[in-house]
């Protein structure tokens, strides 16, 4: 079973994402800043990414190079409230850029792509 | 009889005497019958000798004094005939009576020596005054009772160009036009009153359209019992003219200073050159240039049409009064007077092709003065006709090399040759109506220009504020996004997990959840709103003092929760500022909520008040973490935070407020650790 690595500095929103991927099946892990993520990520081989952009202590942009220098195939999607964000050069090194919403189908959607992509 | 009468007729009594002497010898030599008694004949006896003695007594006086008498009586006669001058025929006797005769010649001739020499001298005197009276350079005019003129001096003839011979016995009111009504009361008051009177600076304007203005001074002086009146007049005309011509120019730069319509400053400087009785010109008008048509087109013209007129305006002005006339009857319709060389003027358009003395005046730049336009073959009759005068002037106005128009001049009234003086007058007013045009054009052309820019400003501004809102609408759809979703998201879950097996406690969890997301939602929007919407202040005189510690104990709770010590060190006496205290209270919880999220567990937070430089000043210090180089010009931004929550506006809401109050904030990091947070409020009346 994949395991998805969750980074998100709204605690509810976390545990949120947290239950509903744990839902889908998936094995999941939250971080709740950058700097958590990146530690995080130096330990343990995750199979997937979701990212928030606006965190405390390291933003979700410098969280994207910093995972990215340490393992760049790790599928990353970006996970974010700012729906202007996509046109940043720096979110196009991520593998998608998903505007949040309440329902997370389209989140669902992509994870569920680009693993099926992976395993191939 | 006395001696002195047969002295007088001594021949006659002579005679008389010697022929009634020989009457009664005549009556004795009768015969005896016819002869009177005895005592008759003897007492006519006697009466013959008297008659014989008494010739005899004159005969031989007569011999011995007859030539002295005579004398003595022709000196007397000629004495009272006034003549002192005596010539003596013949001997005079060494007697007594030659004696007296002698005395008398010679008082004779030293009182003619003495009229001769005072004579001389009066006549000296006489000549000395007439050459005084004369040639006197003011002019001098003596009427009797009747106001008839009964002397005038040369002066007076040449100025006014009368024959003197011509004009005595005239009446005064034949010789001049009473400009002004003064010099008619006064000759009616000194008749009366006998009192002498000054006019001064007088127009006086004679019927041959001589033009002076004058201190008259009027007196009365009374001659072999009649009473005359002595008319002087000192002439001021060039002294005026160049007060006239300073003050002129002083309230034309006045009007165009006060920044004017074209209309008026132009129409101030025609009224100018035309004003001022028997100074400025009489007639005056200004024909512009018209690049489009390529014409000089008549656009204004200020005088009468007639002298009746012309006296009528005068007389409504004293001649030392300059003072310009408002335009104002300008305005309400055309004017009573001049309406007929107004239209005229108006109606008057050349073409610039077309060459005539107006157009070369234009295109040469040049002033032209024509002296005899009947005669000037530069005339044509379309001018001619227009200017129905002899002589005038014509002057270009030019701005910046450039003709923009002519102003043309005339003393059609009263017909003062035009002066160089006058011209040079009215060349500094042409200047400046030109620069005034010049000058109006070109503020025309930057206002049009100043709209230009302010409504590309507005426009920018617009933009501005458009990409504002468009900041703002991201920043909020981000905040109110984060909330929504996970709101979104739980009340997902308490429907599915209400659907398969119902669990009270997660459901409490999940809606507690929702409560207080929805809580934060209001407040990012409340914030928002409070930061957009215009506050109106309630502006008292409040303590700061007061306001610091009314937030302290506010926030009571939040400094015990994180153990935070506050220090205060307030100045007692602190004096009141104008200010809205609500908005104070807003200004210092939103500093101390910053100072208790950065300050760390069991620190402290210091506020102090002071008066500096005449401003109150208010610290507030906390030990929290320093701000960046680069972040402590930001930090009053809106939605600049370093916060995790946080709007960014807390700050931007102090600004807002202090600014409105007149007040400074700054911000800067401690020396060793910490932030500090300065405020500056005025004091009333600084």
């Amino acid at each position: 079973m994949s395991t998805i690595l969750i980074v998100e500095d709204e605690q509810h929103q976390r545990e949120l994402y947290a239950m509903e991927l744990q839902d889908e099946g998936y094995t999941v892990e939250q971080a709740a800043n950058g700097k958590e993520a990146v530690e995080m990520v130096k330990k343990t081989k995750y199979d997937l990414v979701v990212l928030d952009i606006r965190m405390p202590e390291m933003d979700g942009i410098e969280t994207l190079g910093k995972i990215l220098s340490r393992d760049k195939k790790i599928p990353i999607i970006i996970y974010t409230a700012y729906s202007n964000y996509k046109s940043n050069f720096m979110t196009w090194t991520a593998d998608a850029y998903i505007t949040k919403s309440s329902d997370m189908k389209e989140l669902k959607d992509k994870i569920r792509e680009i693993l099926a992509a992976r395993s191939k | 009889m006395k001696l002195a009468h047969y002295y007088s007729k001594s021949y006659t009594i002579l005679l008389l005497d010697v022929c009634a002497a020989m009457f009664l010898i005549a009556i004795i030599t009768l015969p005896a019958g016819m002869l009177p008694p005895g005592w008759i004949r003897a007492g006519i006896v006697l009466t013959g000798l008297y008659f014989i003695a008494r010739a005899a007594v004159l005969f031989f006086a007569k011999r011995e004094f007859g030539a002295s008498i005579t004398g003595l009586q022709t000196i007397i006669s000629n004495f009272k005939k006034g003549r002192y001058s005596v010539e003596v025929n013949g001997d005079i006797k060494n007697d007594e009576l030659g004696v007296i005769y002698r005395d008398l010649i010679t008082t004779g001739n030293h009182i003619n020596d003495i009229m001769s020499s005072q004579k001389t001298e009066i006549n000296n005197l006489r000549e000395l005054y007439n050459n005084i009276v004369l040639s006197i350079s003011s002019y001098f005019l003596v009427t009797n009772d009747r106001e008839e003129v009964i002397f005038a001096n040369e002066s007076f003839c040449k100025k006014f160009q009368f024959d003197i011979e011509e004009i005595i016995g005239k009446k005064i009111e034949d010789l001049f036009f009473f400009v002004t009504g003064r010099i008619k009361d006064s000759l009616r008051q000194i008749i009366e009153t006998r009192e002498a009177i000054v006019l001064e600076k007088t127009h006086i304007l004679s019927k041959n359209r001589i033009s002076v203005i004058g201190d008259v001074k009027l007196s009365s002086i009374e001659i072999k019992g009649e009473n005359q009146i002595l008319i002087v007049i000192d002439d001021i005309t060039s002294k005026c003219r160049k007060d006239y011509q300073i003050s002129l120019i002083s309230q034309i730069s006045e009007t165009i200073q006060r920044d004017e319509e074209i209309d008026t400053i132009l129409y101030t400087i025609l009224t100018g050159v035309t004003s001022g009785s028997g100074l400025g010109f009489n007639r005056a008008a200004l024909y512009l240039f018209s690049d489009p048509d390529q014409s000089l087109a008549g656009t204004m013209a200020v005088g009468p049409d007639t002298i009746e007129e012309a006296i009528e305006i005068w007389n409504s002005i004293q001649a030392n009064e300059y003072r310009i006339a408002a335009p104002r009857e300008r305005r309400d319709g055309p004017a009573a007077k001049g309406k007929r060389f107004l239209e005229k003027t108006l109606s008057a358009r050349f073409d610039l092709d077309a060459e005539n003395v107006f157009t070369r005046a234009l295109k040469n730049m040049e002033n032209i003065h024509i002296y005899d336009a009947s005669r000037d073959e530069r005339i044509d009759d379309v001018v001619r006709e227009l200017m129905d005068v002899n002589e005038f002037v014509i002057i270009p106005l030019v701005a910046i090399n450039r003709p923009i128009g002519i102003i043309v001049a005339d003393n059609k009234f009263n017909q003062v040759p035009i002066s160089n003086d006058s011209i040079e007058l009215l060349s500094i007013f042409a200047f400046q109506a030109a620069i005034s045009i010049e000058g109006y054009n070109n503020i025309v052309k930057l206002k049009r220009e100043m709209q230009k820019i302010k409504e590309r400003q507005e426009a920018m501004i617009e933009s501005e504020k458009l990409a504002a809102v468009g900041r703002i609408a991201a920043h909020i759809a981000h905040e109110i996004r984060n909330p929504l979703v996970t709101m979104g998201g739980y009340a997902k879950r308490i429907v599915q997990q209400a659907q398969k097996a119902p669990k009270g406690e997660t459901i409490a969890r999940a809606a507690e959840v929702i409560i207080k997301e929805s809580d934060r939602l209001e407040k990012t929007l409340s914030n928002v709103m409070d930061f957009t919407k215009p506050s109106t202040f309630i502006m008292k005189f409040n303590s700061v003092n007061e306001v610091i510690e009314d937030t302290c104990s506010l926030l009571h709770n939040s400094f015990q929760e994180k153990k935070i010590g506050v220090r205060l060190s307030l100045l007692p006496a602190l004096p009141l500022v104008k200010s809205d205290f609500n908005q104070l209270k807003q200004v210092m919880l939103n500093l101390l909520q910053n100072a208790i999220d950065e300050t760390p567990p069991a620190g402290a937070i210091e506020i102090a008040s002071a008066v500096e430089a005449k401003r109150i000043a208010v610290y507030v210090r906390n030990e929290g973490s320093m701000i960046l180089e680069e972040s402590l010009s930001q930090i009053f931004d809106p939605f600049f935070t370093t916060k995790v929550t946080g709007v960014g506006l807390g700050l931007a809401i102090v600004k807002k407020i202090i600014a409105d109050h007149g007040g400074e904030i700054s911000v800067r990091n401690l020396p060793e650790r910490g932030v500090e947070f300065k405020i500056l409020l005025p004091l009333p009346g600084q």
